[in-house]
């Protein structure tokens, strides 16, 4: 088989081609290429052409859409509530409170004394498959936290009681939020 | 000579400027394919061999190695020769490499890669012949370094962890998706190198065109060194 024979180069040309080759190779390298992807810029070329912002990672997009939610949520006052729950001996109940996407609630809520299984979660709005999101799932007789939601609907907790006597629970919130209350009843 | 001007800052910024476009994604796996192949579980034949072709029509270091290649091919049998030369070696290791779990490192691996688009434009000038007194075997470099390039092929994939199942089918279709995006690939490269060589700029300028792809390979071999070292 005979092999593709080229035109062989003068010594020269070889020499000048391969040192021009690793000079572009090396300019282009350091003033175009390490700041674009590395953000590394020894001559300041790259910053002075803006193409370090490449390789900077941060998402502006998302600090704006947090941004946005904080500016709003400033102009509303948050608004605070206590109820007492009764939580009848044998049953389950629920107690909601509506809520736009990124809304937040601080809450603290305690028994009158009996543990009760509890889930915590949220129902996005407009749902119709019985979808919902647990947040948290436990058995308590008081918890208290705050809670951004994911997503706009119907947030709040489920309560058992398994014991034989009814149970109170005292509920008390504070947040961005309009309350339900008892959304079977 | 304002003609052949416009053929050097063509032929020019045709190499550099499609190093550089793509080089955004450094290794060539963009978000969306990267979040499809962690979650993949099973089977998935047309996805992979998406994945393969995409990989090749945007993988410009395998395409200038290949423009490198195809330079001084001008009978079609030798295109089918040296790129079957290409296919195999690079099927060989991608296929070898994710079934038996090679751990090379991505960023060496794209490293030679650039370094084989070096040596093939040195080579394209007669650069070994002058050196070494002998024109080292062209048919044989393009199979070594296409084992080279299936290793970089298998370096993307394994960067997942694709699991047991379905992992064959997945790796042939993958394959076969490289092979079908290099064609692709390669249709537009010869259309473009065949209307150039009508002209005589074409062996004019092989000097010229063969630095710039010399340039291009010394470029990605930088950009993945400081890769390794950095990462």
């Amino acid at each position: 088989m005979n092999e593709i024979m080229y035109p062989t180069k003068s010594g020269k040309t070889l020499a000048k081609a391969l040192l021009a080759a690793i000079i572009i190779a090396v300019i282009v390298f350091v003033t175009i290429i390490l700041p674009s992807e590395y953000d590394i810029d020894p001559t300041g070329v790259g910053g002075a052409l803006g193409l370090t912002v490449l390789a900077q990672h941060e998402e502006p997009v998302e600090v704006e859409a947090a941004l946005e939610v904080e500016v709003t949520e400033a102009h509303t006052d948050p608004q605070s509530d206590t109820v007492e729950i009764v939580v009848p001996a044998g049953r389950g109940v629920e107690y909601k409170f509506k809520m736009e996407q990124f809304a937040d609630i601080q809450y603290e809520w305690k028994t009158n004394g009996p543990a009760l299984y509890f889930d915590f979660h949220g129902e996005p709005e407009g749902d119709t498959t019985g979808y919902f999101k647990s947040f948290t799932i436990a058995t308590s007789s008081e918890m208290s936290g705050s809670m951004t939601v994911p997503f706009a609907g119907s947030h709040g907790w489920y309560w058992k009681n398994t014991t034989a006597e009814d149970v109170v629970v005292t509920l008390k919130t504070e947040g961005h939020y309009e309350v339900t209350g008892f959304p079977h009843k | 000579m304002s003609f052949n001007l416009k053929w050097i800052l063509g032929g020019l910024s045709f190499v550099i400027a499609y190093a550089l476009a793509y080089s955004a994604m450094a290794h060539g796996v963009d978000d969306s394919t990267q979040s499809f192949l962690l979650s993949n579980q099973g089977t998935a034949i047309i996805p992979f061999l998406y994945i393969g072709a995409k990989h090749m029509v945007t993988g410009y270091d395998h395409l200038l190695f290949l423009v490198g290649v195809l330079f001084f091919l001008f009978r079609n049998r030798d295109v089918l020769i040296y790129v079957s030369l290409f296919t195999l070696g690079h099927s060989l290791t991608l296929l070898l490499g994710v079934w038996y779990e090679f751990q090379v490192n991505a960023y060496l691996i794209d490293a030679i890669i650039g370094l084989s688009i070096v040596y093939k434009g040195f080579d394209n000038l007669g650069g070994f012949k002058r050196l070494l007194g002998f024109q080292p075997s062209t048919k044989l470099a393009v199979l070594i370094f296409g084992l080279f390039h299936g290793f970089g092929l298998a370096t993307k994939l394994q960067e997942f962890e694709l699991g047991g199942e379905g992992l064959f089918q997945n790796l042939l279709a993958f394959n076969v998706g490289v092979e079908l995006g290099q064609f692709f690939a390669l249709a537009f490269v010869l259309i473009l190198l065949s209307y150039w060589r009508r002209y005589p700029s074409y062996l004019n300028f092989s000097t010229i065109s063969n630095t710039a792809l010399m340039s291009a390979g010394f470029m990605l071999t930088l950009l993945q060194l400081t890769g390794y070292f950095t990462s």
